[in-house]
């Protein structure tokens, strides 16, 4: 079994995904690679490349197994938490384990594709931007999934929806207050024990603490739970892998946000 | 009285995905048929098990559950009976996908259709200061905007037209995935067979320009050694609007 692990900067999806390998303490090849230049469409030798293509998370990290890519971080967690016969990832009491999957489906669904919204157009617009014609059309061209592409062209051709900026901004906040409404009991982590929903919910809001500062003010349970992820060795050698001095400002276009319902 | 109870509408979507998982477990339980078209998930005693007041819910004990896919997973952990995940790690990421593909991608282009077809002529000659009321409990935003579509069926022709795209798309990407393996992921029938199935059981009728005998002779076969499971049958039983009826025509087609 060959097996690498594509990834770019310790944010978002590529994040989780990092942090979720190290405490599995599986041993497998990562390969960084620069989401904002496309370079998750051009991985070589995928026999089987629907996951990468179609993956509901846009631009997130794609593991290869044998020319298969798999993809979405939260299952790709559960992988490698699956792989290394249960590292403490995923709850072993089935309510507890329907809680994390329920957190974790909710907050792909919502706080992902706002942070991913919010995130693209602060800091990864500008430099695709600056991409000319023929470069974006040339990249634009590998990304096989139409919609994604739409993406990508909004976000090159600097489209602002100010309807889904209103919507994205409220579902950060919304997220912000659930996470700091569920750590009120005074637990450590967000379903108790910890599990794949804190790296998830670390990956997405990390990056959201400087751009939505008002969404996290007064939330003294948050920011503490905040300080408690970044001291786990885990989530410090996933952010020791990181090539600029912030990755939580590094966004590639991520999931959609609902189209309906 | 049994330890569970299920609140649901129609074995159709997100309702039949527990309905099915149950059955297939062979669980007991207690049916709540809660009426999509009479609003009767946004009602307060419903809304005081799912604030959300998204349908199903289930609750086993004093636990309350939602989300019918996560739910799907809880059925399958948390009773005894034949496993409906695989446990190849692989195999289980891959049905995983599936049914994200599925509930996030594929699934609201069916919905749209679906309500733009059935949900909305349903409710559509009520009273209309009585539906604005039912309106305006529902608590989350976007379903307010997708009733409000549904009633008054102002759908832009760009948004079916890429509801219809997906539904091809996908359909084509089914097709292909099932020429690799007898079922959705696996070499066995799981939870994402079930969760596509209910999107999918009455395709060939409903989309016959995209799925058929001759079109996509994977989904045909696939759809057969489905409906011939009895806890298919068993759910199906308990459908109440015409939605039912498809399916005695798709046997027969099968």
């Amino acid at each position: 079994m060959t097996a690498i692990l594509y990834h770019g900067e310790p944010n978002a999806a590529s994040f989780s995904v990092l942090a979720a390998l190290a405490e599995s303490g599986l041993e497998i090849e990562c390969r960084a690679i620069d989401l904002l230049a496309g370079e998750r469409h051009t991985i070589p030798g995928l026999s089987e490349p629907l996951a990468r293509d179609m993956s509901i998370e846009g631009e997130g990290p794609v593991l290869v197994i044998d020319g298969e890519a798999m993809s979405d971080a939260v299952f790709l967690a559960q992988y490698l938490d699956d792989a290394a016969g249960g590292c403490g990832l995923q709850p072993s009491v089935a309510y507890a384990h329907w809680e994390m999957m329920m957190w974790c489906r909710q907050l792909t669904e919502r706080l992902a594709p706002a942070a991913a919204y919010i995130g693209t157009l602060a800091h990864a617009q500008r430099k695709l931007a600056a991409i000319g014609a023929d470069g974006f059309a040339k990249l634009a061209g590998t990304i096989a999934a139409e919609d994604l592409r739409a993406r990508w062209q909004d976000l090159h051709d600097g489209t602002v929806d100010a309807a889904k900026v209103e919507d994205s901004r409220a579902k950060v906040a919304q997220f912000a207050q659930r996470a700091e409404d569920r750590l009120a009991d005074g637990r450590e982590w967000l379903m108790g024990d910890f599990s794949i929903a804190d790296l998830e919910t670390y990956g997405w809001m990390a990056g959201m603490r400087a751009l939505e500062a008002e969404a996290f003010a007064g939330k003294p349970k948050l920011h503490a739970w905040f300080a408690r992820i970044e001291a786990r060795p885990s989530v410090q050698a996933a952010l020791a892998r990181a090539t600029t001095d912030k990755p939580q400002n590094s966004w590639a276009p991520g999931p959609e946000i609902n189209r309906w319902g | 009285m049994a330890d569970i109870a299920l609140y649901h509408w129609e074995p159709n979507a997100n309702s039949g995905k527990p309905m099915l998982a149950l059955a297939e477990k062979g669980v007991q339980w207690d049916s709540h048929y809660t009426d999509l078209l009479n609003f009767d998930q946004h009602k307060p005693a419903y809304l005081a098990m799912n604030p959300q007041g998204t349908i199903p819910v289930m609750t086993h004990g004093d636990l309350v559950l939602t989300e019918s896919t996560a739910m799907m997973e809880y059925v399958d952990e948390a009773f005894a009976g034949p496993a409906l995940m695989p446990s190849d790690p692989r195999d289980r990421w891959r049905v995983r996908w599936w049914m994200k593909f599925m509930d996030q991608w594929l699934g609201p282009s069916f919905s749209m259709i679906g309500w733009s077809m059935f949900v909305g002529p349903s409710v559509r000659q009520k009273d209309p200061a009585e539906l604005e009321a039912a309106i305006e409990r529902i608590p989350l935003p976007e379903r307010r905007v997708a009733w409000r579509k549904a009633i008054s069926g102002n759908f832009s022709e760009e948004e079916m037209a890429e509801s219809r795209r997906r539904v091809a798309e996908g359909v084509r990407l089914l097709e292909e995935e099932l020429g690799k393996r007898p079922y959705v992921g696996s070499n066995q029938y799981t939870l994402a067979d079930i969760n596509i199935f209910n999107s999918t059981y009455s395709l060939p009728l409903g989309q016959p320009d995209l799925a058929g005998p001759d079109k996509t002779p994977n989904i045909m076969a696939w759809l057969k050694r489905i409906y011939d499971r009895p806890a298919v049958t068993e759910v199906w039983a308990m459908g109440r609007t015409d939605l039912a009826k498809r399916v005695t025509a798709m046997m027969e087609m099968l």
